[in-house]
Order: C-alpha cells, then structure tokens, then sequence
C-alpha cells in the first residue's frame, strides 16, 4: 500500500462522490425541463440559463428552512434515517465501473473506486439496506401517513429486491463473475441485453420499484399519503431523501448499463463518455416513465411483483442455465 | 495491528449492540440494534476471508429478514413490552439461561485442549477460500445432501406458511 495508491484511492472517491452529488441537481433539472415540455409547460427557466440554476436556488432555500421535528418523534431515529438513505446509495455507487483501465501517470488506474469480488452481492446489500432510510424514516416521524408510506416501502422493496436479484443472475451464469468490471469487459463485442432481453425488462422494472419512481412511487403517493414516508421531514433532512432518491436513480441506471447496456464500450468516443451518454439517456427513460405512467394501486404493484415478474425472472435463469450448459 | 482494531470495533460494536437489544424497552429500537449486531458480524466475517457469507448476512439477514420483523412491529405498533412471564421469573430463567450458555462454551472452548484451548494453528488458506465458486462447489458437491434436504425444509416451510395464512382454501 503505497503513497500512490492513497492518492489514487481518494482521487476517485472524490471524483465519484462529486459526480454523484453534484450530478442530482443537474439530474432534478432535467428532470422538471423534461417534464413541462412533455406536459406542454416550459419547466423552470428563470434562474441561470435554461433555468440551470434552479435546483441549486431550491438546495438553498431547503439549506436555510428551519429543522423540525415532530414532538412525538423518535428524535434519534428521526435523525439517523435520513442519513441511512443518502449513506447507502453513496456506498453502492462506489463499485461501479465507468470506464476501462486507463494508464496515467505510470500507473494503471481501474475506473472504478473499488471492485470488490462480490461487487454485484455488494450492490444488492447496499440496495437491502437502504429499506431501512424509508421505513425509519416512516416510522420514527410518528404520524399517520409516513408509517403508512414506510410500511408500504418495506413491502415493496423487499419483493422487488428478490426479481431483481434473480434477473442479475444470469449475467453472473454467463460471465462466470460477480465483478462489475468483469461483466462489463465481456460485453466488448455483444451488448447482454441481446441474449438476454428478458432480464433486461424485468430489471428496469424492478430499479424503477426500488428507487421508489413513478409509477412505483407508492410510498410517496400524494394522492393518498400527503407525501407518505418524508411527510414529516423538513430542511436538509428532507433535502437528504431527495439527494438519495436520485443518487439511488444513477446506482441503478449504472447497474443497467453495466450489467446490459455494455458498459462504456461504444464506437470512437473514450469509455467514461460512453458511459455518461448511456447514464443520462437512462435518466431521461426515468422521467418519460413518470411523465406517462399513472401511478399503480397496491395490489396490482404486489401482484406484478410476485405474480409476474419473480416467476418469469426464475424461468428466464433456469431457461439459460440449460442452454449454457447445452452448449458446454 | 490494524485487524486487531478493526476486530475490536466489530467486536465491540456487536456485543453493545447485542446487550441493547435485550435491555432496550422499545421494540422497533431493539430490532434496529439486532441489525447492527448483524452488520458487525459481517465485518467480522470478512475479516475471515468469508466475503460471500458476509454478503449473504447483509442481504438476507440484515435487508430482508429484519425488514420483515420491523414491518410487523411496525404494524402491531407495540408501545413497550408486554411481559409473558413476571419479571421476577424472566429474571431468573434469563440468568440460568446465560449462566448455562457460558459453562457450555467455556466447556467446549477449554475444556479437551486444558490451558492451550482447542483453537488450533491458522492452516493457510486456498486463494479462492471463502468465494463464490469454492463455496459453490462445496455446497453442490461434498454437502450436496444436507443442501437438498435444507432446501426441501424451506420449501415445505413456505407451503406450510401459505396454507396457514390462507385456510379459505378448504
């Protein structure tokens, strides 16, 4: 462990960490730009150029809004929750590739913070924590509606997780690899979302129920729940769910492009661009699904989970366990 | 030196842990520091070289199993505990329980090696040890039946779970 390693080390914590962070309100943006044109409204446009500077004004304002909480909250679990979203998507996003090695100044560098030989075992953790930032949350404010939206996040995580697990597997069959950078060095000449297209759909389908988006966004349906979990969270603590919502967006947009999207190989263009292009296009999907979907109603979010997505999911793996083993 | 102080953080922060959870009055507090004993077991265990265990503790244990157990103190909304035994008898029955667990690892721990113990000489470990792949070769291979019959058990116990729950069916 050399002095060159450290710095390396911290220079890509950095650079991720600030991407990530600093890519949410960019991302928020665009996601409101987006929204009013497809709504047929021009979204913001009166801060900064193109409106640019909005989500910062916002982060601002949150910053200086006053911190309640509520007097019957669990104050200490009040606290922590929010914590325990942002904390949890931040340590996902540190096993993700975005690019291939590269040699700089005599060393070779991995882009990518850490890969771990679990990486894709790491993110499931990390994604199976992050529950807990929702349903704490819910729960601790001691109101109503929040315990109903932290009640119905445990639900709809925990399902979610599992179809999202076994459509992750047949990668890992055909890679023979839980490293993310290994799954994404074997898409250089075919792109996994070829030979496995099903997995692909039921993967979107399921980030989409895990980051908690419309249409998905039950946990936070303000037309039954106010804003169900967050009700009660105000100031920077509601800021904290909101940068982890989003944060929690690119994790699993990463995890897509990675795991089908071929990573950062693409024609011409260096690696990380590549990579960005695909990030922002998935974003982009992100929004269009929240401008075009109403949101689902409980038992039909449960049905599709259970009833859908797991059993197609586990056939799709056993359907591509034979033929890889027919083929030798 | 820095296994040994990362062993005493995990160490540390899972026995506090583990004595909140049975001293904590509020249950949803109790489950919350359950799941920091698991994590730090799992940092344990990959201090072992047991990455995939370790793994299988966070996804299974702590994300799922205990969200399941907050869903349903969540839902029965518990305020305190509501004692089955006095808690004279808890009391009692608690310390011979604890007093029973000591002499018996103090029994298996010391006993047959006398002061030595019996931990033996780390042996060297294959490279691949504790992965995936050596774990699944493992499972598959020397455990194949012990494995099955696991998985059978589970199996039955998920049928046994829907039927109870849902007795419209007869």
């Amino acid at each position: 462990m050399d002095l060159g390693f450290l710095i390396e080390a911290l220079v890509k914590i950095l650079i991720v960490l600030g991407f990530v962070l600093l890519g949410v309100p960019l991302i928020v943006w665009m996601e409101r730009k987006v929204l009013g044109h497809m709504q047929d409204r021009i979204g913001p446009q009166r801060v900064g150029p193109f409106g640019l500077l909005q989500t910062i004004a916002d982060g601002m304002k949150l910053f200086f809004k006053e911190d309640l909480v509520p007097a019957q909250a669990d104050k200490v679990v009040f606290a922590i929750a929010p914590a325990i979203a942002v904390v949890t998507a931040l340590a996902a996003a540190t096993v993700i590739p975005f690019g291939d090695q590269v040699h700089l100044f005599g060393r070779d560098i991995q882009l990518h913070i850490t890969d771990v030989n679990i990486a894709i075992l790491f993110l499931l953790g990390a994604t199976s924590m992050g529950v807990y930032g929702v349903v704490l949350g819910g729960w601790a404010s001691n109101s109503k509606y929040p315990l109903l939206g932290g009640l119905r996040a445990s639900a709809q995580m925990i399902s979610y997780e599992l179809a999202m697990g076994v459509s992750l597997v047949p990668i890992i069959l055909m890679t023979g690899s839980l490293s993310l950078a290994q799954i994404g060095r074997a898409q250089e000449h075919l792109w996994f979302v070829v030979p496995q297209f099903v997995a692909f759909v039921i993967y979107l389908v399921c980030a989409v129920a895990e980051t908690n988006r419309a249409p998905f966004d039950l946990a936070e349906a303000e037309t039954e729940l106010v804003a169900g979990f967050h009700t009660e969270f105000s100031s920077m603590r509601f800021a904290l769910y909101f940068l982890s919502e989003y944060a929690n967006m690119m994790v699993v947009s990463g995890v897509a492009i990675t795991c089908f999207l071929g990573a950062w190989y693409g024609p011409v263009l260096p690696g990380p661009v590549w990579f960005l292009i695909k990030l922002s296009l998935f974003l982009f999907f992100y929004v269009w699904l929240r401008a075009t979907f109403p949101r689902l109603r409980y038992d039909q979010l449960m049905g599709l989970g259970w009833k859908v997505l797991l059993p197609v999911a586990l056939l799709n793996l056993a359907v591509t366990a034979v033929v890889l083993t027919v083929r030798g | 030196m820095v296994e040994g102080f990362l062993f005493a953080m995990f160490a540390g922060v899972a026995v506090g842990c583990a004595l909140g959870v049975v001293f904590h009055r509020n249950p949803v507090h109790c489950a919350l520091l359950l799941v920091g004993v698991l994590l730090s077991l799992a940092g344990i265990f990959v201090m072992l070289h047991a990455q995939f265990v370790a793994a299988l503790q966070v996804i299974v244990y702590a994300g799922a199993i205990m969200v399941l157990f907050l869903f349903v103190v969540m839902l029965l909304n518990i305020k305190g505990e509501s004692p089955l035994l006095s808690p004279g008898a808890a009391k009692g029955f608690g310390f011979l329980f604890a007093l029973l667990v000591c002499v018996e690892l103090f029994w298996t721990v010391v006993q047959p090696g006398g002061q030595e113990g019996v931990m033996p000489e780390a042996a060297p470990l294959a490279h691949d040890f504790g992965s995936p792949a050596a774990l699944g070769k493992l499972l598959y291979t020397t455990w194949l039946y012990p494995f099955e019959i696991t998985s059978i058990l589970l199996l039955v116990a998920v049928v046994g779970a829907v039927v109870l729950a849902k007795r419209k069916f007869f």
